[in-house]
C-alpha cells in the first residue's frame, strides 16, 4: 500500500503514518460524539434537527467564555459549559417542538446559524470573525493547560512504556479520551433507548398521536431528547476545542451539521455502534484525500472530498438503503 | 344496558360513581367558517356499548377528537366519571382512564407487537428519566409485570404468536386487534373506538365485538364507537348517539333510533322525504321497513 503508483503519480505513504490515523480518529471521535445527539433526534426520536452544530458552538463558546473571561478553573468549566447548553437546548426546544417535522428542521438550522452569526459579531465575547477568541489566560497560561497537563501524564505514564511516544504520537491521549468518552456514551444510550423511556421515544417516531392517545407527553419527551442532543452537541465541541487549541465560528458552518446526518445515513439509522462505523466510514475518505497528491489546487481537492462523500451516499443510499447496521425492517415498515 | 349499573359487585374499571361514565354536552367546534360540531350533547351510560352514528360529515370524527382531547373544543362542557376533562391535553385524558382507537389504525409499524403493548401499560416508572436512573430496579420489576399483562391480553386477542413480529407486517384485522388490545393495556374505564369493524373480515370483526361484550362484562368497560355498519350497531350497542351535521339528533336505543323519522331524514340529508327515498334511507341503513311515524323522546 505504501508504494507509490507511479502511473497516477498517488502517494499513499501517508496510510502507513500513524499521524494521520491519530488525526482521523480525532475528528471520527468528535463527530461521532456529535452525531450521537443526532441518532437520538433522528433515529429514536423522528425529531429532525438540523441546529446539532449550533449546540456544538455554545458548548465550545461556552467552556472557552467561562475559563478565559470569567475565570473558572477548567474542569469546573465544563459542567458549567454543558448546563448552558442544556439551557439552551430547552430554550430552542420550547418554541419549535410543536412544529411539524419540516418547520422544525427550518428553525432548528436558524437557531444554529443565529449562535454561529452571534459568535463571528460578538467580538469581545468570542474574539469575533478573527478567528480565535485568545484561549492565553495570561503570560504562559492557557485555556487547556489542565487538559495538557494530563496528556502529558498519560504520555509519560500509559504510552511511554509500550513505546507510543514521540511527535507523531501527540494527539494519542486526546484520541484515546474521546474514543472512550464516544464508546461509554454510545454504550449508555443503546441502553437507554432500550429502555421503557427508550421505547416512547420509538413510539413517538412512528406515529405521535398514537403516543398521546397513550398517555404519553409527547413533547416533554421531545425536549428530553433534544436537550440530551444539546449535551452531546457540548461535549464534541469542548473536544474540538482542544484539538483545534482554538476555537473559530467557521467550525460551527452548517454543513457540519450536514456530516453528522452523512454519518447517520452511513451507519443506518437506530443504532449506536452505526454512529461509530459511519463517523469512520466518512473521516477516512475525507481526510485521506488531503493528502493524495493529484496535482490539484487545494479548491479542487476540497471539491473533490466532497464529490467522494457524495458518490458513496449514492451508491450506499443504491445498495444498502438501510446503512450500514441500520434495520432494514424499521425501514420498510415504517410509513 | 341497565345490568353493569345494577351489578353488585361493580369491578374497579367501573369506577366509584354512579352518574353517567361520559357526559357531553354543547360542544361546538369550527373550523375557519365550517360549524363541524355545534351543540352535540349526549351521556354514556356506565358499563354500556354505546354507538355513534351518522352520516358522512355529520361530526362523528371531530367530536371524538374533541371528547379525546385531540382538539379544543369552542365551548361546551365534557365530564368523565364526574371529573370534567374538557379542554384537557390528550394524553391527561388517557391517564384519567379514557383510551382510543383511531379510524386508520395507528399499530406502530416498525415496532414490536410486544412493544406496541408494553408501551401502552400505566405507572412504568422507567418510563420517566430520574426514576429509571434512580430506581432501576423499580423498572425492571414493573417491566416483568407488564410483559406478562400484554402477553395475556395478546393471548386473548389471539396474537400471542406474533408478540416478537413488528406491528407492520400484521395484516389490517390483526393491526384493529392489536390496537383494541393496546387499548386496554393502561386498564382503562373507557374505549372509544373510531370505526372498528372498517376494513376488516367479518370473522375477525365477530371475534372484536365478543371481546367489547365481554370486556363490559367481566371488568365493566364502557364503550363508545363510530360504525358505520348497521347491523353491528343495531345488533351490539345498547343506545345509540344519532349525529347529522354536527348536532346531536337523537339519543335512544337501538329500536327507539330505528323508529325515527329524524334518523332518516339525517341520512337523506334533511328534508320531509318522500317515500322511494325514504325506502333508500332504510336500505342505506340497513333497516327492515318504513317505521310508523311516531317519534319516541329518547331524553
Amino acid at each position: 500500500m505504501s508504494a507509490p503508483l507511479e502511473i497516477l503519480a498517488v502517494n499513499f505513504d501517508f496510510l502507513s503514518a500513524w499521524s494521520f490515523w491519530i488525526g482521523v480518529g480525532i475528528l471520527a471521535g468528535i463527530y461521532g460524539i456529535f452525531t450521537l445527539g443526532l441518532q437520538l433526534n433522528v433515529g429514536y426520536t423522528g425529531i429532525l434537527n438540523f441546529g446539532q452544530v449550533g449546540f456544538m458552538a455554545i458548548g465550545a463558546y461556552s467552556a472557552v467564555i467561562m475559563v478565559v473571561s470569567v475565570g473558572l478553573p477548567f474542569l469546573l468549566a465544563l459542567p458549567v459549559s454543558l448546563l448552558i447548553t442544556l439551557f439552551f437546548g430547552l430554550l430552542v426546544g420550547l418554541p419549535t417542538l410543536r412544529l411539524r417535522a419540516d418547520y422544525l428542521s427550518i428553525a432548528t438550522i436558524a437557531f444554529a446559524e443565529v449562535v454561529r452569526i452571534t459568535a463571528q459579531n460578538a467580538r469581545g465575547l468570542t474574539g469575533g470573525n478573527q478567528g480565535t477568541i485568545n484561549l492565553e489566560l495570561e503570560e504562559g497560561k492557557f485555556f487547556s493547560d489542565p487538559w495538557l497537563d494530563a496528556s502529558d501524564w498519560m504520555t509519560a505514564n500509559i504510552f511511554d512504556p509500550i513505546g507510543l511516544s514521540g511527535q507523531d504520537f501527540l494527539n494519542l491521549p486526546l484520541l484515546t479520551v474521546i474514543w472512550l468518552c464516544l464508546i461509554v456514551l454510545a454504550f449508555g444510550l443503546s441502553r437507554l433507548v432500550r429502555s421503557p423511556w427508550g421505547r416512547v421515544l420509538r413510539a413517538i417516531r412512528e406515529d405521535e398521536d398514537a403516543a398521546r392517545a397513550l398517555g404519553k407527553n409527547v413533547f416533554s419527551y421531545k425536549l428530553q431528547s433534544l436537550t440530551i442532543a444539546a449535551g452531546l452537541g457540548a461535549v464534541a465541541g469542548w473536544f474540538l476545542v482542544l484539538q483545534l487549541q482554538s476555537v473559530n465560528q467557521t467550525a460551527f458552518e452548517p454543513i457540519f451539521t450536514f456530516f453528522g446526518y452523512v454519518i447517520l445515513i452511513l451507519g443506518g439509522l437506530a443504532s449506536f455502534p452505526g454512529v461509530l462505523l459511519g463517523t469512520v466510514l466518512l473521516w477516512i475518505p475525507l481526510e485521506g484525500l488531503r493528502f493524495l497528491d493529484l496535482g490539484l489546487s487545494g479548491g479542487q481537492v476540497a471539491a473533490l472530498r466532497f464529490i467522494l462523500v457524495g458518490l458513496i451516499l449514492i451508491l450506499l443510499v443504491a445498495f444498502r438503503p438501510q446503512g450500514a447496521l441500520g434495520k432494514k425492517e424499521e425501514m420498510v415498515l415504517s410509513d | 344496558m341497565t345490568e353493569a349499573t345494577t351489578t353488585p359487585t361493580p369491578s374497579p374499571a367501573a369506577g366509584g360513581g354512579t352518574g353517567p361514565m361520559l357526559e357531553v354536552e354543547g360542544i361546538y367546534k369550527h373550523f375557519g367558517g365550517i360549524h363541524a360540531v355545534r351543540g352535540a350533547s349526549f351521556d354514556v351510560k356506565r358499563g354500556s356499548i354505546t354507538a355513534l352514528i351518522g352520516p358522512n360529515g355529520a361530526g362523528k370524527t371531530t367530536l371524538f377528537n374533541i371528547v379525546t382531547g385531540f382538539y379544543s373544543p369552542d365551548a361546551g362542557r365534557i365530564v368523565l366519571d364526574g371529573e370534567s376533562i374538557y379542554g384537557k391535553r390528550p394524553y391527561t385524558i388517557a391517564r384519567r382512564g379514557m383510551v382510543r382507537t383511531f379510524q386508520i389504525t395507528k399499530a406502530l409499524a416498525a415496532m414490536p407487537v410486544i412493544d406496541n403493548m408494553m408501551l401502552a401499560a400505566a405507572d412504568q416508572p422507567g418510563e420517566h428519566l430520574p426514576k429509571l436512573l434512580g430506581r432501576p430496579l423499580a423498572s425492571r420489576k414493573r417491566e416483568a409485570e407488564v410483559r406478562d399483562e400484554a402477553m395475556a391480553l395478546l393471548s386473548t386477542f389471539s396474537l400471542d404468536n406474533k408478540a416478537d413480529d413488528y406491528a407492520g407486517t400484521l395484516s389490517g384485522g390483526q393491526r384493529k386487534l392489536l390496537e383494541l388490545a393496546r387499548a386496554l393495556m393502561p386498564k382503562p374505564r373507557m374505549v372509544l373506538l373510531d370505526e372498528p369493524m372498517a376494513g376488516i373480515n367479518p370473522t375477525l370483526g365477530r371475534r372484536l365485538l365478543e371481546h367489547m361484550e365481554e370486556l363490559r362484562q367481566n371488568d365493566g368497560v364502557t364503550f363508545l364507537f363510530v360504525e358505520h355498519d348497521m347491523d353491528v350497531v343495531m345488533n351490539h350497542s345498547d343506545e345509540v348517539v344519532v349525529m347529522g351535521q354536527g348536532e346531536t339528533i337523537l339519543v335512544g336505543t337501538p329500536d327507539e333510533v330505528r323508529a325515527d323519522q329524524r334518523v332518516i331524514d339525517a341520512y337523506l340529508g334533511g328534508g320531509t322525504g318522500a317515500t322511494e327515498d325514504e325506502a333508500e334511507a332504510h336500505a342505506a341503513l340497513g333497516l327492515d321497513a318504513p317505521p310508523s311515524k311516531e317519534t319516541p323522546d329518547a331524553r
